[in-house]
């Protein structure tokens, strides 16, 4: 067996050997992909610009370099005079940019979470009960509570929470396990799904089941720059929390028992966890709506990539999310010309195939 | 019929007799095994009327009103199936709460531990391990450091120590960069049992290590086990399926049937064709010299238990 060949020459590299090159090469292509997608959202579109005035008006250091401006985006207070190009690159297409960006990254790391929290590479925000939670909130709001519909976003992640909190309550029975929590996030979902197609009954108004479908499908069209203000802090938080927290997912991975003899209090972590996905999810819910497949396949693909380690998963995810979430939305706002459409139907039809795909290729997947 | 730990018969029986160097060593320091354990021998783990059950059935499982894991010794459980070994295992490590009773390590009761304080003394390795893949077998084994680092932590030169010195004494360093999901069995079981080396606890406990092995890594683990103990004087409980190999290996055995404590004591003195019969129902014949051994020969009726 050639015991001890290796045991002399090996330089151990411990546990600082995960950033890999194909790791850092994955984020700067993720990175490039961001920024032309990018790019091109801010040159096309309904009023037409070249591609060097778009340009222009992105590198325009009046903008970059006024800090009334900065104050007027990200404060949301007076925004001083600037110039046709600039408004519309500064004020109209580029927050739904950072918007796409935010919810790419929120979703993507929120399914890695719920993926290794509930050790089943099936489960999402959608799975398990966030999502129709969510849903059924903004629907709510919109038909019958109209007049809260400014705190939309609040009362989305509200929603989300309460729903995962049900399935937390039904999973558990001294303790939760994976298999149970995806049970009552698929029947919890369900329910929720049954109001809410309950409450388009209630709906006299066309105007309000297009805004509630748009909700449902989850669509950045119109977002500005009040959406990035709303779901700044909390994707910041979120973000920050999952990479600290990624040792902590490759122990769970592990299995309960281990991780539990290894003197971590399961339930507390697994609780806490699931709490930091919801609040990723919610902020990416909160702006953008439900946009469906992304938590679930995003995670998949990077796995694919860089590896199943949940330090390099979590830094995967912090970049491919927002490189597929922009480049979808440039389909889902230029693809059809003069309409667009909401970017869940584009990540749905893509991303539904796509994991198809992946479930016939990796055989050991989707076992519960 | 379960004779609580004080073993009264063969007060004048040494312990095994491995045949090794250290083993004869032992066996001058250690004196009058065969008298009351309980008061020449320390007990590193002792479970005190232990009442266990599981939270899905009312059943009691275990029903035991003593069990003692000797310190610095390693105690092999032994019986038939579903006579309780690796319930009193969970129980012994918190894994699962006594219906009554208690579990003291070193004297201690085990619920005033924290689950981190706790990984540091003690640890556990699980008769089913999940199936990761994905990972190397260094990694595994840095996560064996988990309860040695605090939230933020990053890695000390000691975790890197203990890691090195693991995979090496489980004789794994060859392997420190191929993937688990990659290795054989064995391969992987000792990867696993290297995790819980690098935990650097003074006791462990190992639910069936050598069950699926081949006999080549079924004596890898034992070597592996019986040298930590050697070594670095760790307690040991293991739970093993082979009576036989649990007679010839461990210096302490303790027999579970149905549940409860048949006997309890140093090989030599317990093994007998009646125990075999007893709680294996079979029938065989036990050999004293020129060392022990146990020749199992057939089943016998069910109607005797």
């Amino acid at each position: 067996m050639g015991e001890s060949q290796s045991a002399g020459t090996h330089v151990s590299t411990g546990e600082q050997g995960w950033i890999t090159g194909t790791l850092v090469l994955f984020c700067l292509a993720s990175t490039i992909v961001t920024i032309v997608a990018g790019f091109v959202q801010v040159s096309f579109g309904a009023y037409s610009m070249t591609v060097l005035e778009a340009w222009q008006a992105v590198t325009d250091t009046d903008v970059v370099f006024d800090l009334e401006a900065w104050s007027a985006f990200l404060m949301g207070t007076e925004r001083p005079e600037m110039s046709t190009n600039s408004i519309v690159v500064w004020e109209i297409r580029l927050p739904r940019v950072f918007v796409g960006i935010i919810a790419g990254t929120t979703l993507a790391i929120s399914g890695a979470i719920f993926q290794a929290v509930t050790r089943n590479e099936l489960a999402s925000p959608f799975v398990l009960g966030v999502s129709s939670g969510a849903g059924f909130a903004v629907l709510a709001t919109l038909v019958v509570f109209s007049g809260l519909t400014p705190f939309l976003p609040l009362i989305a992640a509200l929603g989300g929470a309460i729903a995962f909190l049900i399935v937390y309550g039904i999973a558990w029975k001294g303790g939760t396990s994976p298999v149970r929590l995806v049970l009552a996030g698929v029947v919890v979902s369900m329910v929720f799904q049954s109001l809410q197609q309950g409450l388009f009954f209630f709906a006299d108004d066309l105007g309000v089941v297009q805004t509630a479908i748009a909700w449902l499908t989850g669509s950045l069209t119109g977002t500005g720059w009040s959406e990035v203000r709303i779901a700044t802090l909390p994707a910041t938080v979120a973000v920050a929390v999952a990479l600290a927290g990624a040792r902590q997912l490759n122990v769970l991975l592990l299995g309960e028992q281990t991780a539990q003899s290894l003197g971590m209090r399961v339930e507390r972590v697994r609780f806490l966890l699931s709490g930091v996905a919801i609040l990723a999810a919610s902020a990416a819910i909160s702006v953008a709506g439900i946009v469906s497949f992304f938590g679930l396949v995003v995670p998949h693909i990077v796995r694919n990539v860089v590896g199943g380690d949940y330090r390099q998963l979590m830094i995967g995810c912090l970049f491919a999310g927002p490189a597929l979430m922009v480049t979808a939305d440039v389909g889902a706002r230029l693809a059809l010309g003069g309409t667009q459409i909401p970017v869940g139907v584009v990540t749905g039809l893509i991303g539904g195939p796509y994991f198809l795909y992946l479930m016939r290729k990796q055989r050991s997947m989707g076992e519960l | 019929m379960a004779r609580p730990t004080t073993n009264d018969t063969n007060a004048d029986a040494s312990p095994r007799n491995g045949g090794t160097d250290t083993e004869t060593n032992r066996n001058t320091d250690s004196v009058d095994v065969g008298t009351a354990p309980d008061d020449t021998v320390r007990s590193a783990l002792v479970g005190d009327e232990l009442e266990l059950s599981y939270p899905s059935s009312d059943e009691t499982v275990v029903d035991c009103a003593r069990l003692d894991v000797p310190e610095e010794e390693i105690t092999a459980l032994v019986g038939p199936n579903g006579s309780g070994k690796s319930t009193v295992l969970k129980a012994l490590s918190k894994h699962l709460e006594p219906d009554s009773g208690v579990v003291r390590l070193r004297g201690e009761d085990i619920r005033s531990f924290d689950r981190p304080e706790l990984a540091r003394e003690l640890g556990l390795l699980s008769q089913e391990n999940d199936s990761v893949g994905g990972i190397t077998v260094e990694d595994l084994v840095y996560h064996g450091r988990y309860p040695h680092r605090g939230f933020f932590d990053s890695i000390s030169s000691e975790d890197r120590e203990a890691v090195d010195r693991s995979l090496e004494l489980a004789g794994v360093g060859h392997l420190r960069d191929a993937e688990l999901g990659q290795l054989s069995g064995g391969q992987k079981q000792l990867a696993w049992i290297a995790m819980v080396l690098a935990q650097d606890t003074d006791v462990l406990l190992l639910d069936e290590p050598t069950t699926f092995l081949d006999l080549h890594h079924q004596f890898r683990v034992l070597e592996t086990i019986r040298q930590l103990n050697e070594e670095k004087g760790v307690t040991v409980a293991v739970v093993l399926h082979d009576i036989s190999q649990a007679a010839r290996f461990a210096d302490y055995l303790i027999a579970m049937h149905d549940g409860g404590l048949y006997d309890w004591g140093p090989p030599e003195e317990i093994v007998t064709e009646q125990l075999l019969a007893d709680v294996f129902d079979v029938e065989a014949s036990v050999r004293y010299e020129p060392e022990l051994q146990v020749l199992p020969k057939r089943a016998l009726p069910n109607d005797q238990s």
